[in-house]
């Protein structure tokens, strides 16, 4: 059963500025776009590593190993040598605070 | 309807015959592997098959229907013996003639060997293939004792993948540093460093005469030193696969010679991926071989368009990566040592930029910190002189130089 999580407050998070958290086993990035806020896994589909170290702009995370572009409002892999989408996770701002349901 | 022959299912095969595909629905397009295994990607192998952990979608790319589904006819088990030129025919290994329009070589490279006595016994080994990677995660499981012949790429990841194994390992490296040919000596040093820490005894300027079976293992001959191992893997470097196209008539010189497109002298014929020596865009056009999973990725791509009648030279900034116990290494452009280096260090992370006489950017070297790499590439992209000093502080991002 999916749940709300308390992720950040929301001042915390600033343009492009991926914050890498846990939620029990599931590794989450959030990320704020210009167009709201938005979470997918972290971790790259490809090999592992945390997308949330990894260079941020125009809605997308790189990987900071092998250089994989993910859409953060989609998840979609754009570009080799990721093939598979990261999953990505509803969120919502509430009196100050960012959610994410996981 | 064209009819496209690509020798080598490795990952510069792959991406020449999907890249043709994207380009052309109609063509034949053969695709011959020497090994039984459809094509992926040897980054792992050093890694991850070794260690056994999960290579994740990196080392088979494509789903084993892909190539089906694609209409790529893959032929594994199939090697090629002959390129007969003036009847437009690959000849196989099993005598069978298979005509094209197009050909691809794809052949990748060789693991180079030692040349010095004892380099034949079984217990020397290289790696270069899955067959290589399974064995020698084979003799790893019984904890040998194990030598590494060259500090390079290859053989600092079996090092550092060995010991994190439990392995006792010595790297016997002939320069006075590691990774000589991509690094400047003050990343070299932070790798010894790492490396000396995680427990492995690195033997710099270190040049091994003999290999010798001594007590029922080996004894490494080096000048006065003696190394005792049960366990060698040599990592030297890789020789281009060119016989067939040497006796073929192409023109060959430490690799295939094509254009900027992979266009060998002979029409029709290209080659893809690092058996090609191409003229570079980034050293100004001179001819380079560069041995890259880059390469491998994207050259081929390029001889793709150039079969479709595309003009598209292969002309990215260089770019390759090593990942050796926790720490990611990623080396843009040129960092040759002549340049001037300015650090941008925080903890374990670091971002080196080699900045010219004229302080424009012309490589990277970046640890642990791929954040990075996006922004260095476009600094080295975009040829614009750089302050140093304001460059060197690591409160103002990156992306503020663009």
């Amino acid at each position: 059963m999916a749940t709300w999580h308390r992720v950040a407050d929301e001042a915390e998070l600033k343009l492009d500025t991926p914050l890498g958290l846990r939620i029990g086993e599931v590794q989450i990035a959030v990320v704020r776009l210009d167009d709201g806020i938005f979470a997918v896994n972290d971790v790259c589909t490809h090999e592992y590593a945390l997308l949330s170290e990894g260079f941020c702009e125009e809605g997308k995370l790189e990987c900071p190993l092998h250089q994989a572009c993910f859409d953060i409002r989609t998840g979609k892999a754009l570009n080799e040598p990721a093939e598979v989408p990261v999953a990505t996770y509803p969120t919502k701002v509430e009196g100050g605070a960012v959610y994410v349901q996981v | 309807m064209t009819r496209v022959v690509i020798i080598g299912a490795g990952q510069a095969g792959r991406r020449c015959a999907e890249a043709l595909r994207e380009r052309d629905a109609e063509a034949t397009i053969i695709l011959l592997g020497e090994e039984p295994h459809p094509p992926y990607d040897r980054p792992p192998l050093s890694k991850a098959v070794l260690l056994g952990t999960d290579p994740g979608n990196g080392l088979f790319v494509r789903a084993p229907e892909f190539y089906a589904e694609k209409r790529i006819d893959l032929r594994l088990n199939t090697r090629a013996a002959a390129i007969d030129v003036a009847a437009r025919q690959v000849v196989t290994e099993a005598g069978e003639r298979i005509g094209w329009d197009q050909l691809v070589l794809a052949t990748g490279a060789t693991a180079r060997r030692l040349r010095i006595p004892g380099a034949d016994d079984p217990r020397v080994m290289t790696l270069r293939t899955m067959a290589d990677a399974e064995a020698l995660k084979a003799r790893l499981a019984t904890r040998p004792r194990l030598a590494v012949v060259g500090g390079g790429l290859i053989g600092l990841e079996v090092a550092a993948s060995a010991r994190q194994l439990g392995c006792e390992v010595h790297v016997l490296e002939a320069a006075d540093r590691l990774m000589a040919r991509c690094v400047t000596p003050a990343i070299s040093d932070r790798f010894a460093a790492l490396h000396r820490d995680k427990g492995v005894a690195l033997h710099l300027g270190c040049a091994l005469t003999a290999i010798e079976p001594a007590d029922g293992a080996l004894l490494l001959q080096a000048g006065e030193a003696r190394i005792a191992a049960d366990l060698v893997v040599v990592g030297i470097g890789g020789v281009p696969n060119t016989a067939l196209a040497e006796a073929a008539g192409i023109a060959v010189q430490d690799g295939i010679l094509t254009d900027a497109q992979g266009r060998t002298g002979i029409p029709g014929i290209y080659a893809a991926g690092e058996v090609a020596r191409l003229p570079h865009a980034f050293w100004d056009a001179r001819p380079m071989r560069l041995e890259a999973w880059q390469v491998a990725q994207n050259q081929p791509v390029a001889v793709a368009r150039a079969i479709a009648g595309e003009d598209a030279p292969y002309d990215e900034i260089p770019w390759h990566w090593t990942d050796q116990f926790h720490w990611n290494l990623q080396v843009l452009g040129d960092p040759d040592p002549a340049y001037r280096l300015v650090e941008r260090a925080e903890g374990e992370k670091l971002t080196a930029i080699a900045l010219d006489d004229q302080g424009r950017a012309r490589g990277a070297v970046l640890i642990n910190n791929g954040r990075d790499a996006t922004p260095c590439r476009r600094l080295i992209a975009g040829g614009k002189a750089l302050d140093a000093a304001a460059l060197a502080d690591i409160a103002t991002p990156l992306r503020n130089f663009l």
